[in-house]
């Protein structure tokens, strides 16, 4: 797996995300619980890189396909659990969204650092950010070796052509010289690129690292169905996202 | 773009109606709920003088309100400080407001208070005023009519002095937040405040009540001063000050008044060296904070009509240059600190309820006083406040620490947290999260769920708990002490034990029992599976606690629940044991932080500093006075009789029936002594 491997080299970012099929959630949550009586692969995802940049958009767009122009900042750390079906193989997906500011890295500790997937996300419209993720990339490879860990790095904000300070190339040279197997340009706001992200990620898992076909679908994982009865809004906590839209698939295309 | 499907969308507020006149028709309905009465222009604050969204004329055109703030005698001066003159008189609130209130059916509040209640009982005559339709039309009506209606009417100011349109106004709740959150749905809101306003009501006039006692004025503009510290005072403020006097009672009762007499210029120094530093071309790379404040204000609360730019306008809301002023003038005093990401909600939630000026005071309260260290670069406050919090789960809360610190890997005989307190030699663990029970490791390795109660603290439950439990506890921090958001926190975990019992029976995801401590089921869940489980659903559950008195009536108010025993100076206590234990361990354990220093050492320079401020030097060497505070006093005085504090000895909880120091008596040595063998027979 090299560094080139995933380039959106344009932003036609304009694309609606594929709106999310509402599944209840109790529908959901019973799904998820048949499936998961196995013992499931576990699978810590971090997401790192400065504040601002997008890391609770890319969490939020991953797990119910919105975006909001502000997210609150995220302080300290979130946690959110998703399980993901691939064929007939699933997994549970541990996703931990962490404060961007630098004096938080330190809170961050070293059983978060030490995730299987470490995605490094930039602002494609602030140099300083991407600057940035050599020192939160350092961080991951001395916690854990380079070997085991699936670094991703992602230039989010690739909506905003005109603001644009770190170049396509750039981030794929970047992540050919830090070792990112995968490398990605995203919009969180356009939808672009996100479910492919993760697509990605969950090829490079062992767990998938043969299954050649796509996602099916996902649900939401079990622990947070079983934690929010009452939690019934439109937010949704749970849903089942079919991650292999047309529109998305399109996009693949150019990735590889 | 549209990114936007299918969601109800806030972003930016941008489909506010603009200068549609309210729609607001007087109803024959208990007034809804889910009307924010938008009059009251008495904000809870005093800024957005400025506000565009004023000059709407939706409501507050026809009703000139003149301002004034009882307070601030000392507005901030230079230019930079436009709006921060002073709230508004919310009409002339003077009035009979107790004629509205009357039906004492809260049986929560019954007993202890029913010495008030024959005073109400006078003057409930017209109590029957309550079940009247049109008196739901008060807030509604007197926002297009003039003062002079206002003060014939009885009126409670509720709402947010921006004016919303009628039709976004009922998402949005009296200060202004969207009432829908991501755990909590419109409806509920709704459904809850629809019974809660009255509650506050009624609380309301009880205060006005025990005000008029006392012999201080209860108008809404006037309430600067508040009755004596007293056992009856406190149960007031934890059932609520009203929301009008909030920013007056929190100034009070932290003794900001003091604090900016001290300092009488410097806020406006500081913005006029703010205003130098704007136009510095490099600026950004002598002040790096500048760039991480700008780009956590529109971070902060997006969801609140206050902080959110309209599509109309050409600039930036006032609330959003008040942050940014109040945040940068922090850094600039206090470089130690400068800025902390969660400083930016502590700040706006003060700036929805004071005035700039009193914002940036009590900014720097909070931080110094109430959170010592918290926020310094270094983080270690949190750290040490974390460990606090865990010494008090393993000793309060025994069931939930075996969930926090699964007993899985220790030799499973303890019976609680005394065996584990004896156990007290000191090894720095290696590896993994999970501390053997019974040593202090957890003092230096946080487990896990920390990682969420640090937020708790860091932005003083702001976001994490709905808004209206949060100033509750606000409240309460500013009258009874920093002690407070540990009850709360363990208030919290507390009632996030039984959802983690439902969570049980929902799905066999959990194998500690609760309440039989066995962990004999057998699953396929690691304990990290359960750490998990714990943590979301403490992330999760404080967000769903819409109702203040489920926490304060069913915890807080409760006497057997033991933890209520606590109180500051043990906390102090406790900060002081947690400090000494993660500075002596800190080389070996935490390579991280090996620069950082104790917050008491921070105090300790701190208060030498004091007495060099000057109004003049606005930067660093002077921002120190506030640590003449009390608190530190207490620090320094546990000291010299803290046990544990120089030898690793476990922490020893006072027990408040003796209030004896649990480690310092003779008896408790013998105690602990047979406890220890008892261990070893076992």
């Amino acid at each position: 797996m090299s560094a080139d491997a995933g380039t959106t080299p344009t932003a036609t970012a304009t694309q609606a995300p594929a709106a999310a099929a509402a599944v209840p959630a109790t529908q959901a949550t019973s799904t998820a619980t048949k499936k998961t009586g196995k013992s499931l692969s576990k699978y810590k995802i971090v997401f790192l890189g400065e504040q601002g940049v997008g890391k609770t958009s890319l969490i939020t767009r991953f797990m119910y396909d919105t975006f909001d122009d502000h997210y609150q900042a995220t302080i300290g750390i979130d946690f959110l659990s998703k399980t993901m079906y691939l064929d007939d193989k699933t997994i549970r997906l541990q996703l931990w969204d962490t404060a961007g500011q630098e004096r938080f890295r330190s809170l961050i500790p070293s059983y978060i650092r030490d995730s299987r997937v470490a995605i490094v996300v930039y602002d494609i419209t602030k140099r300083k950010s991407f600057d940035f993720i050599d020192k939160w990339i350092e961080d991951v490879k001395n916690e854990r070796g380079e070997e085991n860990v699936i670094l991703c790095i992602v230039g989010n904000k690739n909506d905003l052509t005109d603001e644009r300070q770190v170049t396509t190339e750039e981030g794929q040279e970047k992540a050919k010289l830090l070792g990112a197997k995968i490398f990605m340009e995203t919009s969180t706001k356009a939808g672009y690129n996100v479910k492919n992200l993760f697509k990605k990620i969950a090829k490079s898992l062992p767990e998938f690292q043969d299954a050649n076909s796509n996602i099916i679908n996902e649900a939401s994982g079990a622990a947070a169905a079983g934690s929010a009865p009452a939690a019934g809004n439109a937010a949704g906590k749970t849903g089942v996202i079919d991650i292999s839209t047309k529109d998305e698939q399109e996009q693949s295309g150019c990735q590889c | 773009m549209q990114g936007n499907s299918g969601r109800t969308s806030y972003t930016g507020g941008s489909h506010m109606q603009l200068g549609k006149p309210p729609t607001f028709v007087p109803q024959s309905l208990p007034r809804s709920p889910s009307v924010p009465s938008l009059q009251g222009d008495r904000p809870f604050n005093s800024l957005n003088r400025s506000d565009p969204m004023l000059n709407r004329k939706v409501f507050s055109g026809e009703t000139p309100v003149p301002r004034l703030d009882p307070g601030s005698a000392h507005s901030p001066m230079g230019s930079a400080a436009v709006q921060a003159s002073p709230s508004t008189i919310g009409g002339n609130s003077n009035l009979s407001v107790i004629d509205l209130y009357g039906d004492e059916t809260d049986s929560q509040m019954a007993s202890e208070e029913s010495e008030d209640t024959n005073h109400l009982d006078t003057l409930m005559s017209k109590s029957s005023l309550m079940d009247q339709p049109h008196r739901d039309d008060y807030n509604v009506t007197s926002q297009e009519t003039s003062m002079q209606t206002d003060s014939q009417l009885p009126q409670i100011p509720k709402s947010p002095r921006v004016n919303i349109s009628s039709k976004d106004a009922e998402h949005f709740d009296r200060y202004g937040f969207k009432k829908q959150t991501s755990c909590i749905s419109e409806a509920q809101y709704d459904g809850w405040w629809s019974e809660y306003y009255q509650y506050c009501e009624r609380r309301k006039s009880k205060w006005v009540v025990l005000m008029e006692k006392h012999g201080l004025p209860s108008s809404d503009d006037q309430v600067t001063r508040f009755p004596p510290k007293n056992e009856k005072l406190k149960r007031y403020v934890r059932k609520g000050v009203p929301a009008e006097w909030r920013g007056n009672a929190w100034w009070y009762f932290a003794n900001g008044q003091e604090l900016l007499d001290e300092n009488l210029d410097q806020y406006g120094q500081l913005l006029q060296k703010i205003a130098l530093i704007e136009k510095l071309p490099d600026k950004e790379d002598k002040y790096p904070d500048l760039e991480i404040i700008e780009r956590d204000l529109n971070r902060t609360f997006p969801d609140n009509i206050h902080f959110q730019r309209e599509s109309f306008q050409d600039g930036e809301p006032e609330m959003i240059k008040s942050l940014r002023r109040v945040l940068v003038a922090f850094s600039l005093y206090n470089p130690k600190i400068g800025y902390c990401q969660s400083m930016n909600f502590l700040a706006g939630l003060l700036l929805l309820f004071l005035d700039e000026e009193k914002s940036f005071w009590m900014l720097v309260l909070l931080t110094s006083k109430y959170l010592p260290g918290v926020h310094n670069v270094n983080l270690e406050g949190v750290n040490i406040d974390q460990g606090v919090l865990m010494l008090c789960v393993q000793e309060y809360l025994p069931e939930l620490w075996d969930y926090i610190v699964p007993k899985e890997k220790h030799s499973g005989s303890s019976k609680g947290n005394l065996n584990k307190l004896m156990n007290t030699s000191f090894s720095s663990s290696s590896g993994h999260s999970h501390q053997s029970q019974g040593k202090n490791d957890f003092l230096l390795k946080l487990p896990p769920v920390t990682l969420c109660t640090a937020s708790w603290f860091m932005s003083c439950f702001v976001g994490v708990l709905p808004i209206e439990v949060t100033l509750r506890v606000w409240d309460c921090l500013f009258y009874e002490g920093s002690h407070f958001l540990f009850k709360v926190s363990l208030g919290i975990l507390k009632l996030s034990e039984e959802e983690l019992l439902k969570g049980k029976h929902h799905n066999s995801l959990t194998h500690y029992s609760l309440n039989g401590s066995q962990n004999k089921h057998k699953n396929n869940n690691s304990p990290e599976e359960s750490e998990m489980e714990l943590f979301q659903i403490v992330q999760t559950f404080p967000k769903k606690l819409l109702n203040p008195n489920d926490i304060f009536e069913k915890i807080i108010f409760k006497k057997r629940i033991t933890f209520n025993n606590l109180d500051q100076d043990e906390i102090d206590r406790c900060r002081k044991y947690v400090t000494t234990q993660r500075q002596k361990h800190k080389p070996m354990s935490d390579p991280h932080k090996s620069s950082s220093h104790s917050n008491v050492n921070d105090n300790d320079d701190v208060s030498e500093d004091s007495d060099n401020s000057k109004p003049h030097s606005s930067d660093s060497s002077s921002h120190r006075n506030v640590h003449k505070s009390k608190t530190f006093n207490h620090t320094h005085r546990s000291e010299e009789h803290l046990p544990g504090a120089t030898q690793d000895t476990p922490y020893g909880f006072k027990r408040s029936m003796t209030s004896v120091n649990w480690n310092s008596g003779l008896k408790e040595k013998v105690r602990q002594i047979r406890k220890k063998k008892d261990k070893f027979m076992d």
